[in-house]
């Protein structure tokens, strides 16, 4: 009780430092927003070719645009490189003396910075594009549930990858390397670049045996009711799966890592 | 001039070495750089085993857009790595700007020369190997002229683009920060020009025709490249005004250099 408390103050001043920066903010939005219509115009004339992809509609192709533009600052999408920095500066060795688990501590931390850019990027700019193109929302309050349920899930998962790859600082000073290339398949397998209905089905029959699919592509096809039913719960489920497997990976890594870890004072 | 050239060959010579030190380190960004990249083509190919064309555009033909758009842009960012606004506003921020102006070399030349990141030949390489893969996936048609004016093209877009990185690290004399915006137009361009103008809104087609004329760097040059007829009938001549819109961008980049350099005002850090 008493460290859900500290992990909830964390997670509030993450906020606060957050909300300052809001010219930063309206910067990334117009990008972000920018994006949104190059990628757009390039989904409008696929769905030309062929109106209806696996299920898949211009709408719906249009509203994964605006959503992977809109959640690009609340999934990280460029990926994170926090915590291997602390590694290399040393400074871990502070936050390892705090009463937290290293994991949740930089949880909350992202957390904070997620939901700011959640309600101000996030909303925003799925409001704005939707004046210029259709945007699928869930047509019942249920719908609205489990697609918020599996973004959590998938802001988890997505996490708990992030965290790893900044593990890899314990054995390499090349993580930032290792970070871009691994970030790269986060991007391209979670379907941030593309839907995964529009690849071929052999590469994204591939792709679902990797975790990536469910930090984007499960919540955005349970959101829209792509997926809906009873084929929900193995979507949600894999979901679970994932999140628990990559924290337990995660801390085993870690400790393997700090017991290998040596802080140089001065 | 000349002398300038040499001061700026000796900068990079001293930046190159310090980057070669850690040999590991060099390679892992560079193979790493490729595979960013190589992703983005990788996505585009993919999804076109699926539906064929973009716009009436094939494989082959959005590789050419896309390959010299990647090979231009990489270029640009290893030869202009200085300009880049994001590092840029930290030689401002920190008063490191105060000693390039006191030094009797012209600013622009050291700062040019502060910095060439090498790993961005990674990016060059991918760029490259598409560019020339699209030459044998629409079987190119190749006259004298092609082959003299395709340098001329990718110089245009190394120019053009390096313009931006100037006027966006001149705007940060002001700001102090980096200003995230002018990410719009430099990767925002290299995106519009990975694919055919005819697939934009007429909105953004006229802003990026008249008023940032990118589509004369890419479009229209593709167009004679491929044999291909504009469906908005064309005249002959808009392929060829690339060098012309490059030059344009640079020297009013500049003015604004020198515009902004007057009114500096160091942060005393």
């Amino acid at each position: 009780m008493e460290t859900m408390r500290l992990y909830l103050r964390v997670m509030k001043l993450s906020i606060l430092q957050q909300v300052t920066y809001r010219t930063a903010l309206l910067a990334g939005l117009a990008t972000n927003f920018f994006f949104g219509l190059l990628r757009a115009a390039v989904l409008l004339a696929l769905f030309q070719v062929q109106p209806v992809v696996n299920g898949m509609t211009q709408a719906e192709g249009l509203t994964f645009v605006a959503f992977s533009q809109a959640l690009i600052a609340f999934l990280f999408i460029f990926g994170t490189y926090d915590v291997m920095n602390t590694v290399y500066t040393g400074s871990i060795g502070a936050d390892l003396a705090r009463p937290m688990d290293l994991f949740f501590y930089w949880m909350a931390r992202d957390f904070g910075a997620s939901l700011v850019n959640l309600v101000i990027r996030g909303v925003v700019l799925v409001a704005v594009f939707s004046v210029f193109y259709p945007v699928v929302m869930p047509a019942t309050i249920g719908q609205w549930g489990v697609g918020l349920v599996s973004l959590l899930l998938g802001w988890g998962v997505n996490y708990a990858f992030r965290f790893l790859v900044n593990l890899t600082a314990f054995w390499t000073p090349d993580a930032r390397g290792i970070g871009r290339a691994a970030y790269t398949m986060l991007m391209m397998f979670s379907g941030f670049l593309m839907p995964m209905r529009l690849y071929p089905d052999w590469f994204s029959r591939l792709v679902a045996l990797t975790p990536f699919p469910s930090t984007f592509n499960t919540p955005m096809e349970i959101f829209m009711g792509l997926l809906k039913g009873p084929e929900v719960i193995p979507a949600l489920i894999t979901q679970v799966g994932w999140l628990v497997a990559l924290w337990l990976l995660a801390r085993v890594v870690l400790r393997r890592g700090l017991s290998k870890l040596v802080i140089q004072g001065g | 001039m000349l002398r300038n050239l040499g001061m700026y060959f000796r900068l990079v010579g001293c930046d190159l070495r310090s980057q070669m030190t850690f040999r590991l380190s060099f390679w892992i960004d560079l193979f790493s750089t490729m595979a960013v990249n190589a992703s983005m083509f990788a996505s585009l190919y993919l999804v076109l085993e699926r539906f064929g064309n973009i716009g009436g555009w094939g494989l082959g033909e959005l590789a050419f857009l896309y390959g010299l758009a990647e090979t231009s842009f990489g270029l640009m960012d290893m030869i202009f790595s200085g300009f880049d606004y994001d590092y840029f506003s930290t030689l401002v921020r920190e008063g490191r700007l105060d000693q390039i102006l006191l030094r009797p070399v012209p600013p622009a030349v050291q700062v040019m020369g502060h910095r060439f990141v090498l790993r961005r030949v990674g990016r060059i390489l991918q760029g490259a190997a598409v560019l020339i893969l699209s030459f044998f996936l629409v079987d190119m048609f190749w006259t004298p002229l092609k082959v003299a004016f395709l340098p001329v093209v990718l110089a245009s877009q190394v120019v053009a683009m390096g313009a931006l990185f100037i006027a966006g690290s001149t705007l940060t004399i002001w700001t102090i920060q980096r200003v995230e915006a002018i990410n719009i137009l430099t990767y925002g361009g290299v995106e519009l020009m990975s694919y055919p103008a005819s697939i934009y809104p007429r909105a953004l087609r006229a802003i990026f025709t008249y008023i940032l004329p990118f589509f004369f760097l890419s479009y229209y040059p593709a167009l004679f490249f491929l044999d291909k007829t504009d469906p908005l009938g064309l005249p002959v001549w808009p392929p060829f005004l690339a060098p012309m819109v490059a030059g344009g961008m640079l020297w009013l980049a500049l003015r604004f250099w020198k515009f902004g350099l007057k009114h500096y005002q160091s942060t005393g850090s």
